[in-house]
């Protein structure tokens, strides 16, 4: 079943003083996570993908990167993509 | 294709739209603009409170199909401003784990019940009519005590008030208690002897008016992630703002720490006590305040720890037998009590920095800055917990800090409703709605007029209390036990011993309500599949006293039914004649013959509201299933408990209006409260008092002086370390449902020992080397963890209890605070041993 859907969530993430060029770039090198912008101390980014485990494990991951402070998510979206064709 | 892929870049757009707009940022911040809306998907949004922690998030629910495809943070909502944690974030999928109860089960040898078969489905009728033989023959032979419910603080408020109701009006007895026993019960008691009235003076507004946070044992960066999300806000966007930590072990929490302070176990008290100390020797009392609006008490000492009577450590304990009385006295003798409590003592004994610990003074004494106390179970889950609340809450009086914007000692919760169900409610064993207690006649005759039954019918007499409970099935005292929302047998301290036990006796019979199969299920006789979430109606009391609700906006699995359906049926089964004394129903006849669902809720209160006055497009079983808007009805009896008494509910169809996202309690000709006991705030404040701490017959609150006592059990050379046990981010609780999400599963699949390096190494012990922990009580295997995101001091370990096959609570100690009867998790003797 989770193979079946496509994901997409928005969060907000809260960067730690003098961590910024650090968490930007740690969040551009993975996988399905766009950043979308911010400002002094925090980013707007995306993550989708095409398994519900990539993308929880992307939010975790995001959460416990150095120098991130907390990492919320504020829209998640699932659907069955058979379902769009 | 392409119609797809539009439709992909919209809902991405349009995600990270509201995320900039959560966040405050302008539409500009983004790279790219929305183009459209997303109204062509289809899918139906209503409102709902989170499921998970006591914050009391509002998320938006979105239904396509009978099924909850999409969750976004609630914009409207103020506790959260449209975030959820990396738990809200799985909300949708809590309800489709695939191992989901879906129908009755019991055991059964040879088709008949028989508490050593094994499990076989039974329909609702077979179910019931089992419990209901058993609990009428135990109510037969040994009276209302042998009969109990363990329920929860992620009851809805309706269902809590009908447990309760139905236990103390039907069955007559008091035997039922909250897992939020187990988890801010210290809190309640402290609440109660400083203020007379449950719950925070303040409310979650104070993060942006707060110059200093001190956590208090609190990991609020991954238990509270939101909360904690306002607090960096605030000390990352105001100069000036300084954040104090203060835990056993280093955490998530201190990367924000101005001051970071790592004591030794238990001895927070010490530290309380020296900041009194520091306060007064630097001449910052506010004397004013603490004249007209404090009195100051002696607590009892020596008070034991809550262990069996027949421990020697209870049977040496001088002031165990009257652990809660208070004494009056006076300023000075507080002062020359305090005095005892010098920088160069408490530095020692908590082997802290004095630097540090004069840096925190400070925080508190200066009287220009607005002090925010923030704690959670390192407080409450603790062998003086009550103390512990209260000497936090001396600081604040002594200052003069408190019931104003910035100004809040903030006890957190961990459950949705621990505050409105458990507390507000009073589903504890002593407790009535609107902090009144079974003890007090006044109490029990107005909760008797309130619920239309007879005079003398409530019993007076408090029932067990969780740890209670558990030795009371052991030892074969009660012999008929319901729990509900709740997995126990994981949760319990010292449970292979205790609680395992009891469920086990063969004199008992354990019936579990749940949605998944728990360890506590699996332990039981009975099981029943239950509804969760916004597969009921209901309504859930936050931390900051908000009171928010929610209509049903799917169906539950299969015969799954809510805990409130299962309680009224059962109900139906039982007759006054059958349960209440001769003398109650001769001397009130109408009574007679009468169902015990009569008397609880087709009552003429409970049942006045009928279907008509439901929102026709939400469904609602459990007034589909009784004829009547049994929700409304319950909210609307249990909420004249408290109107015109300090806990003022809004009418119910406010709440579940589509405009209010919650509002905080008492609510006053439609007005919220969010600062109590200041004038000008809190409408039960008359004009020129300033302040009243009106719980109290003196207006006044207390400053209690009590010492340091140690632990219950400190490491020796036998069991050479501390156990520490709690939670971490990705799980909630016990695990039963954050474990059935794959992502939360894969992203922390299996406990660990988390332990410093140094410990490690001189133990021969490698990274990720399997372990046995092992106490005086039992053992777990473990992998030892001696990196990642809880860096332990030497000598201290631990270990989350969220994982069902590594059962750290068969390890724990069951002693409790002798005032709240809490358990302390976080302080027992163990050692380690390679397998």
């Amino acid at each position: 079943m989770p193979d079946a859907r496509w994901h997409v969530s928005s969060a907000v993430v809260s960067v730690a003083q003098g961590a910024m060029g650090a968490v930007r770039e740690g969040l551009t090198a993975l996988e399905g996570v766009e950043l979308h912008g911010g400002d002094d101390t925090r980013l707007v980014i995306t993550i989708e993908g095409t398994s519900t485990g990539e993308l929880g494990d992307r939010l975790t991951e995001i959460n416990l990167m150095q120098g991130v402070l907390v990492a919320n998510m504020v829209f998640e979206h699932a659907e069955e993509t058979e379902e769009d064709r | 294709m392409t119609v797809e892929l539009n439709r992909r870049q919209l809902l991405k757009a349009h995600a990270a739209a509201l995320a900039a707009s959560a966040a405050g940022l302008s539409q500009e911040a983004l790279a790219q603009p929305v183009p459209g809306g997303v109204e062509a998907l289809k899918i139906n949004w209503s409102k709902a409170p989170c499921r998970f922690c006591g914050t009391g998030c509002g998320v938006m629910v979105g239904v396509k199909e009978g099924k909850v495809v999409a969750t976004h943070g609630d914009m409207q909502h103020e506790v959260n401003r449209g975030l959820n944690c990396v738990k809200g974030y799985f909300l949708s999928k809590i309800m489709y784990g695939e191992d989901r109860l879906t129908t009755p089960l019991m055991r059964k040898t040879n088709g008949a019940f028989d508490k050593n078969g094994d499990f076989e489905p039974v329909s609702w009728d077979e179910a019931f009519d089992v419990m209901a033989e058993r609990a009428k023959a135990v109510l037969a032979e040994k009276g209302p005590e042998g009969i109990g419910m363990f329920g929860s603080g992620q009851w809805t408020v309706m269902e809590g008030y009908a447990a309760s109701k139905l236990m103390r009006a039907g069955f007559r007895s008091n035997n039922l208690d909250p897992n939020a026993r187990h988890c801010m019960a210290s809190a309640a008691a402290a609440f109660m002897r400083t203020f007379g009235i449950d719950e925070p003076m303040g409310c979650y507004d104070d993060f942006e008016h707060a110059d200093a946070f001190v956590l208090w044992g609190s990991n609020m960066a991954e238990m509270h992630p939101i909360l904690w999300t306002r607090l960096a806000d605030r000390r990352l966007g105001t100069p000036g703002v300084k954040c104090a930590v203060l835990s056993t072990f280093t955490h998530r929490s201190m990367d924000l720490a101005d001051i970071p302070i790592v004591f030794k176990p238990g001895t927070d008290l010490a530290i309380l006590n020296y900041i009194a100390n520091h306060i007064i020797q630097t001449g910052r009392v506010n004397e004013d305040f603490v004249a007209r609006h404090t009195t100051f008490m002696k607590g009892q000492t020596d008070i034991g720890y809550g262990l069996r009577p027949d421990d020697p450590q209870e049977l040496a304990a001088r002031g165990a037998g009257n652990a809660g009385m208070m004494e009056p006295t006076d300023f000075e003798s507080f002062k020359a009590h305090v005095a005892d409590y010098t920088l160069d003592y408490v530095s020692d004994l908590t082997g802290v920095e004095p630097g540090f610990l004069e840096e925190l003074a400070e925080i508190y004494a200066d009287p220009d800055k607005k002090v925010m106390s923030l704690w959670t179970m390192g407080f409450n889950q603790h062998v003086r917990g009550v103390w512990a609340n209260q000497l936090v809450y001396n600081i604040h009086l002594l200052t003069g800090k408190i019931s104003e914007p910035g100004n809040s000692p903030f006890s957190l919760t961990g459950q949705p409703s621990a505050c409105g169900t458990a507390r507000e409610v009073g589903t504890f064993s002593h407790r009535l709605p609107a902090d009144m207690v079974v003890t007090n006649p006044d109490h029990v005759r107005h909760a008797e007029e309130l619920w239309g039954v007879p005079h003398g019918l409530l019993n007076t007499k408090p029932g067990f209390h969780a740890v209670q409970q558990d030795r009371m099935l052991k030892d074969g005292v009660l012999n008929f036990y319901w729990v509900q929302v709740n997995n126990n047998l994981q949760a319990a301290p010292n449970s292979k011993n205790e609680t395992y036990e009891g469920y086990r006796n063969p004199d008992n019979m354990i019936v579990v309500s749940d949605a998944y199969p728990t360890v506590t299920a699996m332990a039981a006789d009975i099981v029943l599949p239950a509804a969760m979430w916004v597969e009921k109606e209901g309504v859930y009391g936050n931390a900051e006293r908000r009171t928010h609700a929610w209509h049903q906006l799917v169906d539950a699995p299969g015969e799954s039914k809510s805990d409130l359906w299962q309680l009224a049926e059962f109900s139906k089964r039982f007759t006054t004649d059958e349960l209440w004394p001769e003398e109650i129903l001769a001397a009130n006849p109408a009574f007679r013959g009468k169902t015990i669902f009569d008397v609880v809720f087709a009552n003429g209160e409970v049942d006045k509201y009928p279907l008509s006055e439901m929102r026709e497009e939400y469904r609602n079983h459990e007034a589909e299933d009784f004829g009547f808007y049994i929700q409304k009805g319950l909210f609307e009896e249990y909420a004249a408990f408290g109107r015109g008494h300090g806990h003022d509910l809004a009418p119910y169809d406010t709440y579940q209006s589509d405009e209010v996202r919650g509002l905080r309690w008492p609510v006053v000709d439609g007005q919220e409260t969010k600062w109590r006991f200041r004038e000008g705030h809190d409408p039960y404040v008359s004009p020129g008092q300033d302040v009243d701490f009106y719980g109290r017959p003196d207006g006044r609150a207390v400053i209690l002086s009590v010492p340091y006592e140690p632990p219950a059990e400190s490491p020796d050379d036998e069991f050479d370390m501390w156990l520490v046990t709690g939670r971490v981010l990705e799980h909630w609780h016990s695990g039963s449902m954050t474990m059935r999400v794959p992502e939360l599963y894969k992203a922390f699949p299996g406990a660990k020992v988390f332990m410093n390096a140094i410990d490690a190494r001189e133990r021969g012990l490698n990274q990720g080397v399997e372990v046995r922990v092992i106490s005086r009580r039992g053992e777990i295997r473990s992998r030892v963890e001696t990196r990642g995101r809880n860096r332990m001091p030497p000598g201290v370990i631990f270990v989350p209890w969220f994982d069902a096959s590594q059962l750290i609570n068969t390890v724990t100690l069951d002693a409790t605070d002798p005032i709240s009867k809490q358990t302390d998790y976080k302080k027992c003797a163990v050692r380690l041993e390679v397998v």
